[in-house]
């Protein structure tokens, strides 16, 4: 097929998000349009997707409408096929269990992308289709290539598994491990997940048939390598020991409760939102919310809090 | 008679797990219940953190409306302190919770709502030179030419029945549903520009927002917005219209109680003085808003405690969640509990919460002339009168009109901040005392109750949310939900494809991880 100049226009746009998401080492523009004018020997197949959601609050999936530097036409025509979304399909009703239960029972490969965590103790507290969600991705996860753990309550747990919750919720890896399931699972904490992330994600296992290199914690070395504090523009006021003792100083935040030192993303280094801004350049110190112990019982909180020396301990019967 | 049992769960394209199911006779719906599905007891859990805490972690309730909670949680905690933001600090919180309030009733258009009306296979007639209904066109014609599995996924299998017929519509529909998803993200970068990212802004505390404006960010905020303005003048108000005229019947379609409830919103710099009226419209009759009027029922919803008299805000952490088998046991009872939502009610009456009920209550308010004259102008072009507010149609008419009128408000705003200064001020947690914060989010009136312990912990959190208003089961009396009630009388024209009934419960955008947190 020969490639038009409209096409290769086309294409120019769609590989502006493989440099955005750093895979050019991956994938030249050459290797796409190879791709493109012949799909199965190259290689480039659109994966098909499956998108849950468990207890979550679809922020992840909001943020992930935010990505920039492709469109989400794009996305659903060009780079995946989306079977099954929540906030985006037209199916409904008695169409959403068929859809699962017939891609479940296909020979088509698909990836499973999990937004939010698992109610393991109450498994009534997330039903779908009068059946616990955990019971759908059991099934849908057994068969699938992979499995994306989208945002902190997915990798982690995050809010929905804060002390003083009663549901027992799980996250994706922790549910899958305690039932034998052994599909691969890439973590990608935040909260919300960042967009890029799971773009990368996605076009690395399109191109390579496997994951990007992860680190202990099933995350994506690319960017969980550093902590947040490595990389903050306040880092030189931290060496300086000049630290903040109010919101709107220009020194380090730590004073104030920031949990950049042990809390790994590198949000400071590529922002929210197309780089608009991020968390700390807004004057606020990290809530650490990619953390695997986010969130904890005291974020943001004044230098001379007492509870600051002493610590807060949620106690829970 | 015929009688026949219609259940939708999921509902896709709401946010969270909402199931619902009706009972019909003679092709009428007779009886409805909705239920929210998912259960994560965020409130109790909150009991021992640090009262900063619930301005972060509320707003993982809801990933669609987090600045809602984030705004009603420091509204709480400075109630509790006995502060107020100085005037950058209120002016730079409007911007944030402005822009989030406008990008959440886009999505809720376009994405969540819209497809319910067109076609998209109407694209396979396209001939014109836009590049994005160009790619729409090749890639559904080859998608369902192709053997693959669910083919044009996510776009099909969809409900068949009455979409428009106009051609000319639902291409400019589709055009603008692939448009919105970049001013979506615009809007989200407003928010960021002083919220720090979107969603879930960290930069709203008690005290202000965090971020110092500087000229450079008010100019990006400005930029972006003048944008946004372009396409809700053009595309949604044009969209809102099509629809509003191509499906009239809509207007009488999804017809409640009539009861409305809102909250007072958006103020100017002095936190006083907002622009959004809050009260009570109880058969026709504005009244003052009486917070205490408030209190919320379990007889339907899956608790253990014994129901009976409605519980007053701070009184339901003491509700213990069903066991599995005591969830079991319910579901196979004919009259059993239904749904992880309580019910609200205000004098023990049903309400609707949302834009219709904030249009019509600031109307009735008589001190918004600009709302007052936007109103009456298209009411007269759409020949309906106030009543129809309580409507599938009057709901998403109200959504554009709080756009509509909320641009002009950030366009002023954005004007009166003070570049430089910081609008932040801090003050330390206070012991033993009680908050409360109330706001309108995207679906209608939020309230937030904080009481802080002695060490200065939070001893108590309760939230009241609108899609708890609006989507929760029948109350001790009897007395169905606010959705229940829309549903109840609706003609169902093919019982396999009940369109008519997804487009009533999607009308009033139910955020189900909200409604039960």
């Amino acid at each position: 097929m020969a490639i038009t100049m409209n096409r290769r226009k086309f294409l120019q746009r769609i590989y502006q998000v493989v440099l955005a998401a750093g895979a050019a080492p991956l994938l030249s523009f050459d290797e796409l349009l190879a791709a493109d004018a012949n799909p199965s020997s190259a290689g480039w197949l659109r994966p098909n997707l499956i998108w849950l959601q468990g207890a979550s609050c679809s922020g992840c999936s909001t943020s992930f409408l935010n990505v920039e530097q492709i469109t989400i036409l794009d996305f659903l025509t060009y780079f995946s096929r989306v079977l099954y979304h929540p906030n985006l399909s037209t199916a409904t009703g008695d169409q959403v269990p068929r859809i699962l239960t017939k891609v479940a029972a296909s020979d088509k490969p698909y990836i499973l992308i999990m937004e939010g965590a698992i109610p393991v103790g109450m498994p009534h507290a997330c039903m779908m289709a009068d059946r616990p969600i955990g019971e759908w991705v059991k099934g849908l996860a057994a068969k699938a290539s992979v499995c994306i753990a989208a945002g902190t309550c997915a990798a982690s747990g995050g809010v929905a598994k804060m002390a003083g919750t009663l549901t027992g919720a799980a996250s994706l890896d922790d549910f899958l491990r305690q039932r034998g399931i052994k599909t691969p699972v890439v973590n990608l904490p935040a909260c919300p997940m960042h967009p890029e992330h799971l773009v990368y994600t996605l076009l690395h296992f399109i191109k390579s048939k496997r994951l990007p290199e992860l680190d202990d914690a099933r995350r994506p070395r690319q960017f969980f390598t550093h902590s947040v504090h490595e990389r903050c523009p306040r880092y030189p006021a931290f060496q300086a020991r000049d630290f903040a003792l109010r919101i709107g100083e220009e020194g380090c935040l730590l004073e104030l409760g920031c949990q950049g030192p042990v809390t790994y993303n590198d949000c400071v280094a590529i922002g929210y939102n197309g780089n608009t801004n991020n968390c700390v350049r807004a004057g606020h110190p990290c809530i650490g919310c990619a953390g695997e112990l986010f969130p904890r019982p005291r974020l943001y909180h004044t230098h001379d809090d007492p509870k600051a020396k002493t610590g807060v301990v949620v106690k829970k019967s | 008679m015929t009688a026949t049992r219609i259940t939708i769960d999921p509902l896709t394209r709401v946010e969270g797990h909402l199931k619902f199911e009706t009972r019909i006779e003679n092709g009428v719906v007779a009886s409805a219940r909705t239920s929210g599905m998912l259960f994560r007891g965020i409130e109790k859990a909150l009991i021992g953190y640090d009262p900063r805490t619930a301005l972060q972690l509320t707003q993982r309730v809801c990933g669609v409306c987090p600045y809602a909670h984030a705004e009603a949680a420091a509204l709480a905690l400075e109630d509790a302190m006995g502060i107020r933001p100085n005037a950058n600090g209120q002016l730079l919180r409007n911007l944030i919770v402005g822009a989030y309030q406008v990008q959440d009733c886009l999505f809720h258009f376009y994405q969540l709502s819209a497809l319910d009306f067109i076609d998209v296979t109407t694209v396979l007639d396209y001939r014109g030179a836009d590049p994005g209904l160009n790619t729409m066109r090749d890639w559904v014609r080859n998608e369902t030419r192709s053997q693959r599995i669910f083919p044009a996924a996510p776009f099909l299998p969809a409900y068949k029945g009455n979409v428009s017929k106009d051609k000319e519509y639902s291409l400019s529909a589709v055009r603008n549903y692939l448009e919105s998803f970049a001013v979506m993200a615009d809007l989200h970068k407003m928010v960021a520009l002083f919220g720090g990212k979107s969603p879930h802004p960290v930069a709203i505390e008690a005290g202000g927002v965090t971020t110092r404006p500087t000229i450079g960010n008010l100019a990006q905020y400005r930029t972006l917005l003048n944008r946004v303005e372009r396409f809700v003048h053009s595309c949604y108000r044009e969209d809102i219209l099509a629809v509003a005229k191509a499906f009239p019947a809509y207007f009488k379609e999804g017809r409640g109680y009539g009861n409305f409830l809102s909250f007072p919103y958006f103020p100017d710099a002095s936190g006083k003085n907002h622009f959004f009226a809050g009260g009570a419209t109880i058969a026709g009759k504005h009244t003052v808003l009486d917070l205490n009027a408030i209190t919320e029922d379990h007889t339907y919803s899956y608790y253990k405690n014994k129901a009976g008299q409605g519980i007053k805000p701070l009184g339901a952490n003491r509700l213990e969640p069903l066991d599995w088998q005591e969830f079991q046991r319910e579901e196979q009872r004919e009259d059993g509990k239904y749904s992880w939502s309580r019910a609200p009610r205000y004098g023990g009456k049903v309400m609707e919460t949302g834009a219709a009920a904030r249009v019509v209550n600031t109307y009735h308010a008589g001190r918004n002339p600009a709302l007052r004259k936007l109103v009456d102008r298209l009411n007269r072009d759409l020949g309906i009168g106030l009543k129809d507010y309580n409507s599938v149609l009057g709901r998403h008419l109200s959504r554009y009109i709080t756009v509509s009128l909320l641009i002009n408000r950030l366009k002023e705003q954005v004007e009166q901040v003070e570049p430089g200064v910081l609008g932040f001020s801090e003050k330390e947690i206070p012991r033993n005392v009680r908050g409360i914060g109330i706001t309108e989010a995207s679906r209608g009136a939020l309230g937030h109750w904080v009481k802080i312990d002695n060490k200065g912990l939070i001893e108590n959190y309760e939230m009241v949310m609108p899609t708890t208003w609006n989507m929760g089961p029948r109350d001790a009396s009897g007395q169905p939900g606010a959705v229940e009630q829309m549903l109840i009388g609706t003609r169902i024209v093919d019982p396999a494809n009940p369109l008519e009934l997804a487009r009533i419960v999607r009308s009033a955008d139910p955020c189900v991880a909200c409604s039960v947190h």
